[in-house]
């Protein structure tokens, strides 16, 4: 049940974190990572979820279409180009289709399937509204993606992987020092306030370039 | 309820589909809507419901030969639901879902499976082909006049 009340609270969760992250230690961003790996976790699996419900309807149609294609025909040319198009309307419906069923097994489907509907809906919610009211906010930390060098980007992946100072420097065989240093400058480049506001950033840049 | 909505063809009564009555209980109404537009051509009679509640309600009130029911879904879930319906009738209940695992670590917790231990018939994993959905209806059919008839 412990986890089932930490899953509903999460938004309020993040809201704590990010008070605390002025003074960010190598155990606040351990906790911070873990939070970054299961928001990315719930996001997924909620957007997967959402997604079923379309792609379902949408490979209904499709086959069905497709399945009569050859009776709305007018003339040869218009029913050739017609079918084309719906074969290729089918092809893309299934390729989507085998995708949605990779994500599906890829992330876990949230603990308890009473509330995993209402759940996928408030992350999604909690999703779209800190990406609105952040909007200018988050739309130049996008913008700035793209001054961080490849060493930088390496940090920052590690960071939002979950990795601590240690764990990334071991990774990257650097220093710790070195790797505290890059990330430094990552937070510095993206204008983020703290660990925690790195974090969101990561989750946010990963979640739009998913 | 707008949840409710009795809608069919009448256009083959020669077949014997055209008398068969099929329950859908989905909270995504463009998923039940392509549902039933797919059955539709196929001569079948749809009724959807968006809650599992309502659901239930409507399969009280009238007669339903097939029930499709979506495993998530707010409020009373797809599994309670199929409890409820199984502990009152012997009809088919198709269990849809597009997550088969609940934990990719632990293939035991398998969503269908649970299901069809709570007395699906049929388990149909999203997103569906409309001849996956057409077979699982029919399946579903044949698989309850069989248990039936092994049960006389």
């Amino acid at each position: 049940m412990t986890r089932k009340e930490n899953r509903a609270d999460y938004p309020s969760h993040l809201k704590q974190v990010d008070r605390g992250g002025q003074q960010a230690g190598e155990l606040e961003v351990d906790r911070l990572s873990l939070e970054r790996t299961r928001a990315a976790n719930e996001v997924g699996s909620a957007i997967a979820h959402q997604l079923n419900g379309p792609l379902t309807a949408l490979r209904l149609y499709i086959g069905e279409i497709r399945q009569n294609s050859g009776r709305f025909r007018e003339t040869a040319e218009t029913q050739d180009s017609m079918q084309q198009m719906v074969e290729a309307a089918f092809q893309e419906t299934e390729r989507l289709c085998a995708m949605m069923r990779l994500i599906a097994d890829t992330f876990e489907e949230p603990l308890y399937p009473e509330t995993a509907a209402a759940l996928g809906r408030d992350v999604i919610n909690w999703w779209s509204r800190s990406n609105s009211t952040e909007g200018n906010v988050h739309a130049a930390g996008v913008a700035s993606f793209a001054l961080l060098t490849p060493r930088e980007r390496e940090v920052l992946s590690y960071v939002s992987q979950g990795c601590s100072n240690k764990q990334g420097a071991i990774r990257m065989q650097i220093g710790p020092r070195t790797f505290e240093s890059h990330r430094a400058r990552v937070m510095r480049k993206l204008g983020a306030k703290n660990a925690a506001d790195l974090v969101r950033m990561a989750l946010c840049e990963k979640v739009v370039t998913l | 309820m707008a949840a409710l909505q009795l809608h069919g063809t009448e256009r083959m009564p020669h077949l014997a589909r055209a008398t068969t009555r099929i329950l859908v209980i989905d909270d995504d109404v463009c998923v039940s809507t392509a549902i039933q537009a797919i059955l539709a051509r196929h001569q079948y009679h749809t009724a959807l419901a968006s809650r599992a509640h309502a659901g239930i309600y409507a399969f009280q009130a009238s007669q339903f030969d097939v029930v499709m029911i979506d495993l998530f879904m707010p409020g009373m879930n797809g599994l309670d639901t199929i409890s409820r319906i199984r502990s009152k009738s012997a009809v088919p209940i198709i269990a849809m879902s597009g997550f088969r695992l609940r934990n990719s670590l632990d293939p035991d917790q398998d969503f269908l499976g649970m299901a069809i231990l709570r007395g699906a018939t049929i388990s149909l994993r999203k997103p569906f082909s409309p001849a996956q959905l057409v077979a699982a209806i029919d399946r579903s059919l044949g698989l309850a006049s069989s248990t039936e008839s092994t049960m006389q």
